[in-house]
């Protein structure tokens, strides 16, 4: 079915765009690898969308020293067959242009304006061309992802340099919530455009926590030593980025991971989901000035972390994963006291459950707060509880089984609600279904090995990975190379999309508001920002940029009226 | 509303005081927990693979003395995976369960050992012993120049005087020079 699915989508591309199909191939069961010429990439995005597929990531490659130019590769998820598309647009490296397809998918934004900034391809026709990941003061022509830049290369300081920010809707102020977003104690700034006390838009610039781990996997560290830090993509959803990069690996090389593993791989992660929606609920109570619920549910949480502790040998970086399996298995002598560590949480998440179900207080502050609609989820390509709350039924462990997900069918978890209330509902029963799973798998364990030896990778392969994050789908992209490392590999945390909604999830909103908003897409500032070279940010950058920010906002107060319009 | 508030404080008032007395009372992980690092100098044949694995690079190996391998181990990068441990052929390496390593000196987090490598015959290098070679599929063990590391920011060990201890050790021991 996979391959009919396959070859139909090939066939389709090929009648449609005609020569302009440079070559079709399967490069896994699961894998489309579908070369277009760059003159025809809206056409091929268009074909995407009509077969109903959705926009998942776009990945640069500089190709120049496999004798191509640059490689512009949109990720496409064709969910109903299980099924990712990949549209590669080869471009020449003397001419790096190519048409944006954001006009098509506004959810390809961020994406377009990533490879523009870290491998240098002008995306034609993009809506707002600036920088999103390199910080303002980066040299022009600079970009890091191209193989000729070094790893620790570190640019000159500049001085007088000026963000480039969004000017605000005529007779709107402005209002700064960052440099550090207050509430999640995390750097991201957004500027909130304000009339009075609702909210008509906003202008985000984050990304000032890059780490260059992109660049490290693929000039630095080898194959197994990538999990480690892949697992330092979050500090929330660590194991789950280690898992998403070995199943790319393992895809990509054909290593075919021990059932005992993948089992154990799943027992993990839903071990995570349950910690993380915990600490989610009780973040969202605490944004929302109701420190009951962050106590409480954090008091839930904590034996889930001793429990993965003891699995592990440590309460949160796991160091679990390898390409090709797990390092430590889970023994029989374990299983009680996993079993009762579960049964604990669940009958105390379930009195949580029931007590703030009818919270008069809980409503008033969710209800109806922080709406996105099923279409607009869609459009800008939202994932996990943040889509499924707006009837957007998508799930990495359906649409792309792995692990052992498909022995253990997880429950997907919906609601039409659309808002921060539906958020809550959504990630409650989620946790139930969680806790089943764990349950399941343990039941179910099979015997044998934990890891499966792997001897040398050719260079030249691809892998694509998906797996559902807490807080939505994450996805990798491991093109492997031939010195004994990725010679590309790409991250998207599932925060990358979701962030992208905040604008339409907060005009028209109450500025009190804006924090449960955003903070319901439980973000990972962190998580997102995952990719730069070198952080320039220094002690003395940093106070500079605040008093630049000040001065802009002052400056905007002073003009309000005056006629700088132009929308956001 | 009341019903709904009345259940809150019942979850508050059930789950009573769950703060642990540490740091008054000490709280010890549990089994298998990957603490700090801890070196057995004696079993170590100087085989480099720990330096392999080492994700963060915490391990640099210098063969720049003849028949003289030095490990250097710059603790303050371990991320306690404890991958170092697992591939270790003589469980020279392990974790302890200290989780306590906040200090205000970079020293405590160093450990530097000198390990004696009976030389080749015909040329006279130093090689690990065969048997131990065959316990590691890892290929490419060695990491031997500093410049391989990310971020070669350690302070470079008095020459002269890991070269008059190496020739004070006796064949086939091993000599620790720092903890």
């Amino acid at each position: 079915m996979i391959a009919t699915a396959a070859a139909e989508t090939a066939t389709l591309l090929r009648s449609r765009l005609g020569a302009g199909v440079l070559g079709a191939r399967e490069m896994d069961p699961d894998l489309l690898w579908a070369s277009v010429d760059r003159s025809c990439v809206r056409e091929a995005t268009t074909v995407m969308k009509e077969i109903g597929s959705r926009y998942l990531v776009t990945v640069g490659i500089d190709e120049r020293p496999l004798g191509g130019g640059y490689g512009i590769v949109h990720l496409f998820s064709l969910d109903a067959e299980h099924l990712f598309i990949a549209v590669d647009c080869p471009v020449s490296a003397g001419d790096p242009r190519i048409d944006s397809i954001t006009p098509l998918i506004p959810g390809a934004s961020w994406a377009e304006r990533e490879f523009r900034d870290m491998i240098g391809v002008e995306p034609e026709g993009h809506p707002d061309p600036k920088r999103l990941v390199l910080p303002d003061d980066w040299p022009e022509g600079v970009h890091p992802l191209r193989r000729d830049v070094a790893y620790n290369y570190r640019p000159p300081s500049v001085e007088g340099f000026a963000p480039e920010l969004v000017k605000p809707p005529r007779g709107s102020s402005v209002l700064p919530v960052g440099p550090f977003f207050p509430v999640l104690e995390e750097p991201a700034r957004f500027r909130l455009f304000v009339e009075g006390e609702t909210v008509v838009g906003c202008d985000y610039r984050g990304f000032y926590n890059h780490r260059g781990i992109e660049k490290l996997g693929d000039s630095v560290l080898t194959w197994d030593r990538i999990p480690f830090l892949a697992e330092r993509i979050c500090g929330i959803c660590g194991f789950i980025h280690s898992t998403c990069y070995c199943q790319a690996v393992e895809k990509a090389a054909d290593i075919e991971v021990p059932r005992r593993a993948a089992y154990i791989r799943t027992v993990m992660l839903e071990l995570e989901r349950i910690h993380s929606h915990l600490l989610w609920l009780g973040i969202a109570g605490h944004i929302l000035g109701f420190d009951t619920v962050l106590m409480q549910t954090w008091r839930i949480r904590e034996p889930v972390m001793w429990l993965t502790e003891e699995i592990s040998g440590n309460r949160k970086t796991y160091g679990m994963n390898l390409v090709g399996g797990v390092r430590r298995d889970i023994t029989d002598a374990q299983l009680p006291r996993i079993l009762d560590v579960l049964k604990t949480v669940e009958k105390e998440a379930l009195a949580v459950r029931k007590a703030i179900a009818d919270d008069s207080t809980l409503h008033a502050r969710t209800v109806g707060v922080g709406p996105l609609s099923t279409w607009w989820a869609k459009e800008i390509c939202a994932v996990g509880p943040p889509a499924r709350a707006s009837n957007v039924l998508i799930d990495a462990r359906i649409d792309h089984p792995y692990a052992a997900y498909d022995d253990l069918k997880p429950r997907l978890c919906s609601s039409d609600g659309c808002d921060v209330w539906a958020r809550v509902i959504v990630r409650l029963d989620e946790l139930e279904d969680s806790i089943r799973l764990v349950r399941e798998a343990l039941a179910n364990l099979p015997a044998g090995a934990v890891r499966a030896e792997f001897d040398e990778i050719p260079g030249g392969r691809v892998g694509v990975s998906a797996v559902e994050a807490p807080r939505g789908e994450a996805i990798h992209f491991v093109m492997t190379g031939g010195e004994n490392r990725p010679y590309r590999w790409r991250v998207r945390a599932p925060t990358f999309p979701n962030l992208q909604a905040v604008p339409a999830m907060i005009r028209g909103q109450s500025i009190a508001d804006v924090p449960i908003s955003i903070g319901s897409l439980d973000p990972c500032f962190s998580c997102t920002e995952r990719m730069e070279t070198v952080s320039v940010a220094d002690g003395s950058r940093r106070i500079y940029t605040l008093q630049e920010l000040q001065a802009l906002a002052q400056s905007a107060r002073a003009r309000r009226g005056n006629g700088d319009g132009g929308a956001p | 509303m009341l019903l709904s508030k009345l259940r809150e404080a019942l979850i508050c008032v059930q789950a009573g005081r769950v703060t642990l007395p540490y740091p008054y009372a000490p709280h010890d992980p549990p089994p298998g927990f990957r603490g700090k690092l801890a070196l057995d100098a004696d079993r170590c044949i100087g085989c480099g693979g720990c330096a392999a694995v080492c994700p963060s690079g915490v391990i640099l190996i210098r063969d720049d003395k003849p028949m003289v391998r030095t490990l250097h181990f710059a603790l303050a990068r371990c991320t306690y995976c404890g991958r170092c441990s697992d591939v270790c052929p003589e469980g020279a390496l392990s974790h302890t369960l200290q989780f306590e390593t906040a200090t205000n000196t970079i020293d405590d987090l160093v450990m530097t050992i000198d390990v004696f490598m009976g030389p080749c015959q015909r040329c006279g290098r130093c090689f690990p012993p065969p048997t131990a070679m065959d316990q590691l599929p890892i290929r490419g063990f060695r990491m031997d120049s500093e410049c391989c590391r990310v971020g070669a920011d350690m302070p470079a060990p008095d020459a002269a005087a890991t070269w008059a201890a190496a020739h004070s050790a006796p064949p086939g021991g091993v000599r620790t020079l720092t903890p």
